[in-house]
């Protein structure tokens, strides 16, 4: 950071710990897209905006001890991360998935007895996601599935992306085994592209 | 030999590079011979993607609204806070 954006923040930090209206709305602009982007890791998009706004509230209060060792963003992060993982760890004793079974139901259902594909899929994806994802109803329906998905299904898929496929970090976070992070991100990559291509046959969610 | 179904099952394996050199071998064999199954790998592959491109956050405008409006409220709220108030 440069000196005078170093000065900025220390003001800004200032502001925030005088409980100042406005100081919390010029932060709230800055930050809170980022803080988003770190809360989308672990929880779907409604979740995330809860958190965050849950994050806010408790700045008010949490800012008075900050010290200013990180930065004010890397600090936030870090708040986001922990309420993500606190609600991750209550979530988890309720969702249970069968570690046993790697296919969707709905998926094993499309093979025959002899293992071939009885239902095979008909249609090809777009070859990109980025077209695919300005189709804005998809991208409504794939938050609506997302938010559906086990919340340890959704997080082991999002975690590994995020983490550039580093399995030891996401099984660190999610306090599962390596086999078993496998399988939760293969259940919610199936239930992902049932979700796809049933959208893309029928057009509706 | 490797049945669709079974391919199913390690197709997540495959896509993340995860498979022994072996088993790795015949699922590329598998995929050569049987088109359903490249499809099947492919919108898998995709669906991951769009995942990827999805979950950039960005806070819109009407989040940001509600943020202002609880962080207001709480700053208020602190502002009774009895160790503020006058003592009657
Ligand atoms: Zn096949």
């Amino acid at each position: 950071m440069t000196d005078s954006a170093l000065q900025k923040e220390q003001a800004l930090i200032e502001g925030l710990k005088a409980r100042n209206d406005q100081s919390y709305q010029e932060a709230v602009r800055t930050y809170t897209s980022g803080m988003l982007a770190v809360a989308r890791f672990y929880l779907d998009h409604s979740s995330s905006e809860e958190i965050v706004q849950d994050c806010w509230v408790t700045v008010i209060d949490a800012i008075q001890k900050f010290e200013g060792r990180s930065g004010l963003k890397t600090w936030l992060h870090r708040i986001v991360a922990n309420r993500c993982k606190n609600r991750l760890r209550s979530a988890r004793r309720e969702v249970s998935t069968d570690f046993s079974e790697a296919l969707e139901p709905e998926l094993a259902d499309r093979f025959n007895a002899k293992g071939r594909w009885d239902l095979p899929p008909k249609l090809q994806f777009h070859d990109s996601a980025d077209t695919l994802m300005e189709n804005g109803a998809l991208s409504d329906c794939l938050d609506k599935h997302l938010s559906a998905l086990p919340e340890t299904q959704r997080s082991a898929l999002m975690l590994y992306e995020a983490h550039q496929h580093k399995s030891d970090d996401v099984c660190n976070i999610l306090d599962v085994s390596a086999s078993n992070l496998r399988v939760l991100l293969h259940r919610a990559r199936q239930k992902i592209f049932l979700m796809v291509e049933n959208f893309q046959e029928t057009g509706e969610c | 030999m490797l049945m669709c179904k079974d391919l199913a099952v390690i197709a997540s394996d495959y896509i993340d590079g995860e498979l022994p050199v072996l088993e790795n071998m015949s699922v590329k064999m598998h995929l050569m011979m049987c088109k359903d199954c490249r499809t099947f790998i492919g919108n898998l592959r995709a669906s991951t993607d769009m995942l990827n491109a999805h979950s950039s956050g960005q806070a819109d405008e009407e989040l940001i609204r509600k943020i202002d409006e609880r962080v207001a409220l709480a700053l208020k709220e602190g502002s009774q806070d009895p160790t503020n108030q006058d003592p009657d």
